[in-house]
């Protein structure tokens, strides 16, 4: 186990206070504990040799230059949930934001807020709606933070028809690099505020992430403003219960039904339709075995062992679950509508949830504060998802259908828990785009020793991404995928080795979730052909 | 230096252009950058000849000039900054490659004008989300590129749209494809497994797009892009809000983009609205809020109907009159204009025979305040108020604004050629003073921008010298030396 | 005894997602109030979380590293509010954090990783039967003059446990008094056990030193056996959670039904038996007391297995089955009380500061938990916070003092009192 060298200590202790760092070996385990999505399907990572708790990007540089200065990695992490927020070998200082949480700026006008890193969604939605303001909360849940999926995560949202997906959300960021020095990106770098992200010239938005953030290897992020959406709904909702005992009362304007379509296809029809239409503040896939799993699992295990109830369950299995939400009864009333005739034109069943008893609790959970993911530890206690590219909606629905097959393999293997295999979650997104994503998740218990079935079903999803030509998404990101994926795809590796030598030039920002130098990566070949 | 024979045998001999005034042309435009007569023209046919001439500019030490639009050109980004350029002309480049019905839209290669692209996607019932009435043969390849605003906020939903994929080569001359079209799987495997190629983002972790989109060429070449496309609505209607100042017009417009009620909506005054419309500024309010309201798929008399009832309640409470004709022109009409390409002679040319832009970034919370500078300004050095048009256009949303303002000027007039570069320059220096972004740093423009922002020319710096560390393409634009 | 390693499937089960340091999800209601945890909040660092803390039981249990003096205050700085249990719990069924906290500190104890302030409680209780390190002797002085039957000497139909810190606390005496003639008021017939009374144990456990809880609890069994009660009334909160939920957890059932004075109160006013009066127009919040809402649930025995997946949902402890509404519905049955409430209340309470040891060992941080509470309360226009517990008082009060600050603190006893003209 590698300690920092201790001028290094000693320097990061004066520069934040020696209550704000911490070689204590239980304190960095808090930091190596990192089981969630840790697609190593290891539970412990590599202990960080201190931890830092920066409070100003100030402070942020001081630790990033001190970094460089005595050539030692970083990893910085915001809420730190998953395994990319830690260090991928020993010796490296871990950077926790907690400190750095405050909510900057809220333009109502405007629509966006500028964020630390340490504001979680379910702050930023509390504060937004009471502006008449809703943000993009992505599918892990409200606990995650919006400018960690804005600038180095991923962020698909079930309400992303009118929220858009996180990493087409930032505007301004500030951004400490690998060598410390401070890049604000768009119209904060050139002091006009906080509304756009890109220029002047060039966006560097473009480096900053693409599909996926870099998770960390480029440095810190310590502002990010994010746009925010119109929300329609109570500003500030009375809301009783934490979660499955939730009670509210939503009002008329705010109407959720399930559209149950008979086949993939179909779905796919109706929801092309309704992003076309302009109707619906969201409308994401949910089976309804995906829903019985999350909420009452122990049931679930019964019914699935049933093959009368499986059956009955498969006639929802392609279940979307819209929302609309409008200030204007008209409004409503008219994509009510509309909804009821697509739903018929292509033979799906309609159900207005907003007449069912206990319609708050899907209202809130579900179609407002974005909690169901977490859920998904019930079943199993863990889960991994898998699929899941950005692509046509078509597409997306394809990725369930080979996500089924695929997943059941492992099922009745044993390695996952059985859902009946298809749970294929995500919306069509960003209103008439077309676009969206279905993702597949699977629930076990890690704890029962199992990982390598899991560690194999990652790589054969990933292998039928290519196979059936799917995109690149969730399946496709563990570390080293590039390597794989890299030479299929115009060598995007290459360029953002690149990217990764020229801002990074000590190797100091740790680069497991994205790539190493350019320099790292002609030695090895280099070395590969000599072994040849 | 050029080995103009060489350049014949990757694009054909026919395909290199000498003859000195096309050479001229390209040496000037309506801005104020000063340029340099290029070496010669070449028009490429497709991806191969684009790779060839860039290895070729790499191993010879030349310089190129991707131009996608014919001219007249204003910006000052085709003007070569250095001697001995290449132009690379795209514009013969003409295929619309694909047009995609279900995912709406359409994959097209640089040399496709508005009005070409428009007409063909009307035959699928799609229509372009299109930046103000632009020249008839302005590139649309060339103005996803340029990042030009759209008239539709609410289908505007990132900086990059509605730019899809590009397929483009770096002036290393390496092929790459960004979005969902790097793949996996060839184009035809992607088409077959129900992809367009409509996704931007990625590959991976960075969003190489951004990068070329407000480069002025200066990465790369785009030989394909793909544009992202909106269904033809059953039934339109414009309507018109007429204000004293833009300041009466601001509040309505925040809340009728809260609602996402219209599609095109944009702010102009009488003087960019007369202009469009063919009609005389002083019959017309000085401040014009534009909107449409559409009926779609569904039910579009009934989808008209609520949006008009809540858009006059809206209105009511803030004293406003929605209105569907102005003096002389129905707002059905208007809307119609915004949506096209000009007709000839160019709208911004019709007043008065040539303008100059100044345009930026900022938020529409904002533009009174510029607006009143601008005013101020034009007092002072001179400049008829009666030849400044506004165009205020929100973008994202909403979350950003574009403000422009067209300095209509006579060419052949000394007084106008000795205030207007003056009136210019002066300009943009107080709007930038103002915090005005200036995003799309044209000409003169780059120095005063990048004087705001060394971090993001360090960074820029870096990242020219990955994607083109030759620097073959384009030199001298934005914060690029004009050496490599 | 309870066996850290017993629970290592539990803590295998966290997959660090934090909620344990959030309000739960569903009940954020702002950027200010959405910290449910005053131990990471305060120090930061991931370990000081319910999460962390299991991570840090883990740590150890696999050798990876130990117990040591800061790990230890890591440990000890932590008022075992239970909050990151209802969070933890809210999303899953297979974690019960709080009992890894618990049994982390038994660990603590038997290391020989102790406090020298909670020696000095654990030395206290052992010879005077008190935490506060008082004479036993002067125990029943609360009760001068107040003629309650005398338990060591007659038989009583209800006992009244005052609890240490009520027992001797000056300053909250008016408070404890006012319960017991709240309840002849409305004709119940009060027995106490006077310096006979002794610690409930609760503390004990609670610091590590699960024996002597044991010890404290038998104790306190026969005496309520003795004094032939079918009742016991509690106005201590923590009490009420050591017999509610400590003992039974432990196997140790006091044989007698259990109310928070609160909860009788509530009672008697619903059957009839009691009147509030009248008060002069405030506006108040009540504090959910720890120890009466959250942790002030049953404890749900019945269940065994090695695997929680499979537990049924009714034998989580989620708080949510803690003593809530009567407090409230008390407060609102007084005329002229305006009663609002917080953000961060129930089981999500913010908590306010004394808990497990921390007002003893670290001042400081139990001062500032107490301020978050305090500008919570100021928030939402309260003249005065209104609780159910002596130690959520005493913090208040000591914090309130100590700033100058106008702000009120009463116990639900002292309104009723004040709508008497009390």
């Amino acid at each position: 186990m590698n300690s920092l060298p201790q001028d290094m200590y000693r320097e990061l202790a004066d520069a934040l206070g020696e209550e704000n760092i911490s070689q204590e070996p239980a304190v960095m385990d808090g930091y190596a504990w990192q089981p969630a999505m840790n697609l190593t399907n290891q539970k412990w990572i590599p202990r960080p040799a201190a931890v830092v708790l920066p409070a100003t990007t100030g402070e942020v540089q001081a630790i990033v230059r001190t970094c460089n200065q005595h050539r030692v990695k970083f990893k910085a992490h915001s809420t730190g949930w998953a395994a990319w927020g830690g260090p991928s070998q020993e010796g490296e200082l871990q950077i926790d934001l907690r400190r750095m949480n405050r909510i900057i700026e809220l333009d109502e006008k405007n629509k966006f807020a500028v964020v630390e890193p340490y504001v979680c969604c379910a702050q930023l939605q509390a504060e937004a709606m009471k502006k008449g303001l809703n943000c993009h909360i992505i599918g892990a849940g409200p606990n995650t933070s919006p400018l960690a999926s804005a600038t180095s995560g991923w962020g698909y949202g079930g309400t992303g028809l009118s929220t858009g997906y996180s990493g087409r959300n930032p505007l301004g960021v500030e951004w400490v690099l690998p060598d410390g020095e401070v890049l604000r990106l768009g119209s904060p770098g050139s002091g006009a505020g906080w509304f756009s992200g890109d220029g002047p010239g060039p966006s560097l938005r473009g480096i900053m992430r693409g599909f996926s953030g870099t998770q960390g290897s480029l440095g810190v992020f310590t502002k990010c403003a994010i746009k925010l959406f119109p929300w329609y709904g109570p500003r500030e909702p009375r809301v009783e219960g934490v979660l499955l005992d939730v009670k509210t009362e939503p009002p008329e304007t705010e109407k959720m039904f399930f559209v149950v379509a008979p086949s993939f296809q179909k779905y796919a029809d109706i929801s092309y339709e309704i992003g076309n239409a302009e109707i619906a503040y969201w409308f994401c896939r949910s089976p309804l075995n995906a829903g019985v799993d999350l909420f009452m699992p122990r049931a679930g295990d019964r019914i699935f062992e049933s093959k009368p109830l499986r059956a009955l369950l498969k006639a929802f299995q392609h279940l979307g679950v819209a929302l609309l939400s409008s200030p204007s009864r008209r409004e409503v009333e008219y994509q009510e509508k509309v909804l009821r005739k697509i739903a018929l034109e292509h033979g799906c069943i309609l159900l207005d949830l907003s007449k069912a008893p206990g319609y708050g609790f899907w209202w809130w959970l579900m179609g407002v504060r974005s909690i169901p993911t977490a859920l998904t530890f019930r079943a199993g206690g863990d889960f991994l998802t898998s699929y899941g590219s950005p692509v046509e909606y078509d597409n997306a629905i394809r990725q369930a259908e080979v996500a089924k097959q695929c997943k059941q393999k492992y099922i009745d293997q044993g390695f996952f828990k059985d859902d009946m295999s298809d749970i294929g979650w995500g919306g069509i997104y960003e209103g008439t785009a077309n676009w969206g994503h279905c993702e597949t998740a699977a629930m076990f218990d890690r704890r029962d020793g199992k990982a390598e079935g899991r560690s194999r079903y990652l790589e054969d999803s990933a292998e039928t991404t290519v196979q059936h030509t799917l995109g690149l998404g969730l399946s496709n990101l563990p570390p080293g995928a590039w390597k794989v994926y890299g030479p299929k795809l115009h060598n995007y590796h290459l360029w953002e080795a690149r990217i990764k030598k020229a801002f990074d030039p000590n190797s100091v920002g740790d680069e497991q979730w994205y790539v190493p130098s350019i320099d790292e990566i002609e030695q090895e070949a280099s070395s590969a052909e000599e072994r040849r | 230096m050029v080995n103009k024979e060489d350049l014949a045998r990757i694009v054909g001999p026919e395909r290199v252009v000498t003859d000195e005034d096309a050479l001229i042309a390209y040496s000037f435009d309506s801005s104020f950058v000063k340029g340099e007569r290029p070496e010669c023209i070449v028009k490429p046919r497709g991806l191969d000849e684009v790779r060839q001439l860039v290895r070729l500019a790499n191993d010879q030490g030349f310089c190129l000039v991707p131009c996608s639009s014919r001219g007249p050109r204003s910006r000052g980004d085709t003007v070569p900054a250095v001697p001995g350029a290449v132009i690379v002309d795209l514009s013969e480049m003409k295929a619309i490659r694909r047009v995609d019905q279900r995912n709406k839209v359409a994959m097209i290669e640089p040399g496709v004008t508005f009005a070409e692209l428009q007409a063909e996607v009307e035959k699928h019932g799609l229509r372009l989300e299109m930046p103000l009435t632009p020249r008839q043969n302005k590139s649309v390849v060339a103005s996803l590129l340029e990042r030009e605003p759209t008239t539709g906020p609410k289908y505007n939903w990132d900086a990059i749209d509605p730019l899809c994929c590009l397929e483009l080569v770096f002036g290393t001359g390496d092929l790459f494809r960004t979005g969902n079209a790097a793949g996996p799987g060839s184009l035809d495997e992607q088409w077959a497994s129900g992809q367009a190629q409509k996704v931007p983002m990625g590959p991976a972790q960075t969003d190489i797009a951004r990068l070329i989109q407000g480069a002025q060429g200066s990465l790369g070449i785009a030989t394909w892009a793909t544009i992202k496309l909106e269904l033809m609505p059953a039934l339109r209607k414009g309507y018109f809000v007429a204000g004293q100042t833009p300041d009466e017009l601001i509040d309505f417009t925040y809340k009728i983009l809260w609602r996402k009620l219209p599609d095109a909506c944009l702010i102009l005054n009488n003087v960019n609205l007369a202009a469009i419309a063919g009609l005389d500024q002083e019959d017309l309010p000085p401040w014009t809020l534009l909107y449409s309201l559409s009926g779609l798929t569904h039910l579009p008399e009934e989808r008209l109907d609520y949006m008009e009832q809540d858009l006059a309640e809206i209105a009511r409470e803030l004293n406003l009159t929605p209105r569907r004709n102005l003096k002389g022109v129905a707002a059905d009409r208007m809307v119609d204009l915004v949506s096209r390409p000009s007709e000839e002679p160019y709208w911004k040319l019709r007043k008065r025979g040539a303008c100059q832009d100044v345009f930026f970034l900022t938020t529409l919370d904002r533009t009174p305040e510029f607006i009143r500078a601008m005013d101020g300004l034009s007092r002072e050095l001179g400049f008829a108020r009666e030849n400044m048009g506004a165009y205020i256009q929100p973008i994202r949303h909403g979350t950003g604004c574009h403000l422009e303002f067209n300095l209509m000027h006579d060419p052949t007039s000394p007084e106008d050629t000795d205030k207007v570069p003056v009136l210019f320059d002066r300009a943009g220096r107080a709007c930038l003073d103002l915090g005005g972004f200036f995003s799309r740093p044209y000409g003169p423009w780059s120095k005063l921008a990048y004087a705001q922002c060394p971090d993001t020319v360090s960074a820029l710096r870096k990242i020219k010298n990955i994607f083109d560390p030759r620097g073959v393409m384009n030199p001298g634009k934005l914060c690029f030396n004009k050496e490599a | 005894m309870n066996d850290l390693a017993a629970l290592k499937n539990d803590m295998e089960g966290c997959s660090r997602c934090s909620h344990c340091k959030w309000v739960p999800m569903a009940q954020i209601k702002s950027w200010r109030f959405a910290k449910v945890c005053p131990s990471v909040d305060r120090y930061n660092f991931h370990a000081y979380s319910g999460g962390g803390k299991l991570i840090a039981a883990n740590s150890i249990l696999e050798g990876r590293s130990e117990i040591t003096e800061a790990v230890m205050e890591i440990i000890y700085r932590c008022q075992l509010c239970g909050a990151c249990q209802v969070s933890c719990q809210a999303y899953r069924d297979d974690i019960d954090l709080a009992d890894v906290l618990l049994d982390l500190r038994a660990r603590c104890v038997s290391e020989g990783y102790v406090l020298p302030e909670h020696l000095l409680m654990i030395e206290s209780m052992k010879k005077e039967d008190n935490t506060l390190g008082l004479l036993k002797a002067d125990r029943g002085a609360w009760a001068k003059d107040l003629d309650l039957l005398d338990i060591n000497t007659q038989q009583v139909e209800v006992l009244f446990h005052a609890g240490c810190r009520y027992s001797y606390d000056e300053d909250l005496r008016q408070t404890v008094r006012n319960w017991v003639r709240l309840f002849r008021n409305a004709g119940v017939d009060l027995g106490a056990a006077g310096p006979e009374e002794s610690c409930c144990g609760g503390r004990a456990f609670e610091m590590g030193y699960q024996g002597e809880m044991r010890n404290f609890a038998e104790d306190m069994i026969a005496r309520i056996k003795a004094s032939g009660a079918s009742l016991l009334v509690t106005p201590c909160s923590d009490c009420y959670y050591t017999f509610k939920y400590l003992y039974p957890k432990n196997g140790l059932d006091p044989g007698v039904k259990i109310l928070h004075a609160v909860e009788y109160a509530d009672l008697l006013i619903k059957q009839g038996r009691l009147q509030p009066g009248k008060c002069a127009p405030m506006r108040v919040t009540y504090h959910d007391p720890c120890h009466l809402g959250r942790r002030g649930e049953i404890y749900k025995a019945g269940w065994s297995g090695s695997n929680k997946l499979h537990r049924p949902v009714r034998f989580k402890q989620m708080g949510n089955l803690g003593i809530f509404d009567p407090p409230r519905d008390v407060i609102r049955s007084i005329p002229g009380i305006d009663l609002v409430e917080m953000e961060r209340i129930r089981e999500y309470s913010w908590c306010c500061g004394a808990g497990g040891g921390v007002l003893e060992a670290f001042p400081e941080f139990a001062g500032w938990t107490a301020r978050d509470r305090i500008e919570e309360a100021r928030s939402v226009g309260a003249e005065a916070i209104v609780t159910a517990c002596p130690w959520c008082e005493r913090v208040f009060k000591d914090e309130l003092k100590q700033s100058g600050d106008p702000m009120k603190v009463y116990d639900v006893i002292d309104l009723i009192a004040a709508s008497w003209g009390g």
